[in-house]
């Protein structure tokens, strides 16, 4: 009896650790971002290859003439939108407003993207959206 | 009337040896500065052909990407051939001369103001070793260790337009002669209006193309000698188009000891055309200058035109390689 109890204690500690393990992914689903300075095809390709080797992402698009960094992600990724700013400023360029998709819950005013630790100030309208709530909104 | 063995040797060597993870500045003009540097763990390696009165030279350059504005790079161009060789630097981004040249690049003002608009500032420091002394005929071969360079350069960069501009001043010493013998110091600056055609502003990821204008302006200082030391022979056999004795040219000594050399140092400004062109991680450059005025002092011969033509290869992906 006695190893039974210490048996399912066991199964119990891997499922938490699993469940926790879960909802450590960010639930970032795409992030447009706008980029400055961006002038020549030589600077996209560096962007998009060292964007490419971001945990979680799915694929990358640049587009030169408006400046827009695309990035779509793999469900359940571990990716961070500081990482990305990071990353854009490593390659000399400038980060500024991005278009995001993802997945979150609201902490008053503040949109929470799950699992990320990150957080954004969203419109009132935004606000009203029925859960689960996956948000589109502008990310400064 | 062949290459000599060891320069042909060098020619397909060093560039194998010098086969790294590690841009040069031909994500610009050719022969001028450009502020641009490498982003954060990105790298390249170019190498290039120049060719300028006689001689040909090759100058192989890698450089690596330490911080998004601080770069590294080491070039070590190379004679091919052995002709006349003025010894002023005209490619910013390399000795003109045989040499191996460690130089940091500091992007230290960059000011992103719009999508794809750019202006930045850049300073470089370079030190430089000689590879392969240049004969001449009248007396031995001067002194060009260590060799000393800083510059800086500013540019406003678009989707259409390039403009640049830059100045960078080579020092030459002689730490280990014992003598005073010491090459010309030199001064390289450059205006450089760059343009992309309307038919080339495409989308990534498509070939890129870029056309310069590119207009150098050099000055070159005397040469000079140490007057207590006999001047020696070529230091080899003479060659066709090296600095001639000149009798008639007199040599002022001062009283420090020092002959200058008058068949040394003198001005001059080029200006042409240069093209850039990059296919994925590959950029092609090409670029020919023509003298718009060429004062040389003594007899030195006059230099018509100067050539580039360069291959890179860019290691991308920076920070997030493995």
């Amino acid at each position: 009896m006695k190893f039974e109890a210490s048996s399912l204690l066991r199964r119990l500690t891997l499922l938490w650790m699993f469940l926790a393990g879960t909802c450590l992914h960010a639930q970032y689903e795409r992030v447009q971002l706008r980029v400055y300075g961006l002038d020549c095809e030589l600077c996209a390709r560096g962007v998009a290859a060292s964007v490419t080797r971001l945990d979680g992402v799915k694929f990358v698009q640049v587009h030169l003439k408006e400046g827009i960094v695309d990035v779509v992600l793999k469900p359940d990724s571990r990716f961070r939108m500081s990482s990305l700013r990071k990353r854009i400023r490593e390659n000399g360029f400038r980060p500024m407003e991005a278009k995001v998709t993802a997945l979150g819950k609201f902490d008053g005013s503040r949109f929470e993207v799950t699992g990320s630790g990150e957080s954004y100030e969203v419109s009132v309208a935004a606000q009203r959206a029925p859960p689960p709530i996956e948000l589109t909104f502008e990310a400064h | 009337m062949g290459f000599p063995r060891r320069s042909l040797s060098l020619m397909f060597l060093a560039p194998l040896l010098l086969v790294s993870q590690a841009w040069s500045d031909a994500h610009g003009p050719a022969f001028g500065y450009s502020t641009t540097v490498l982003g954060a763990g990105d790298s390249s390696i170019e190498t290039t052909v120049m060719r300028r009165l006689g001689t040909v030279m090759i100058g192989p350059v890698v450089a690596y990407g330490l911080r998004e504005n601080l770069q590294i790079s080491l070039s070590g161009p190379f004679n091919v051939n052995k002709g006349y060789h003025p010894v002023e630097r005209f490619e910013a981004a390399m000795p003109g001369v045989p040499s191996v040249e460690g130089m940091v690049a500091w992007r230290f003002y960059d000011k992103l103001s719009g999508i794809a608009i750019r202006t930045e500032s850049t300073f470089f420091v370079g030190f430089s070793g000689t590879t392969q002394h240049l004969l001449r005929d009248d007396g031995r071969p001067l002194e060009r260790e260590p060799g000393l360079f800083g510059a800086a350069a500013v540019s406003r960069i678009t989707r259409r337009y390039y403009l640049s501009a830059g100045a960078g001043y080579q020092y030459y010493g002689a730490w280990d002669s014992g003598k005073l013998d010491r090459e010309s110091d030199s001064l390289l600056s450059s205006v450089v209006i760059g343009w992309r055609p309307p038919v080339f502003d495409r989308d990534y990821p498509k070939p890129d193309v870029r056309f310069f204008l590119e207009t150098t302006g050099n000055w070159v200082g005397q040469a000079e000698r140490d007057a207590s030391e006999p001047p020696g022979g070529g230091g080899g056999q003479p060659q066709p188009h090296v600095v001639p004795a000149s009798p008639e040219a007199s040599t002022s000594t001062s009283q420090s000891g020092v002959i200058v050399l008058p068949n040394s140092g003198g001005n001059s400004i080029f200006s042409g055309p240069s093209v850039l062109v990059t296919l994925k991680s590959v950029g092609f450059q090409g670029g020919l200058q023509f003298a718009l005025s060429d004062e040389r002092n003594g007899i030195q011969p006059a230099e018509r035109y100067r050539a580039v033509v360069g291959v890179s290869y860019y290691f991308l992906g920076g920070r997030g390689r493995r």
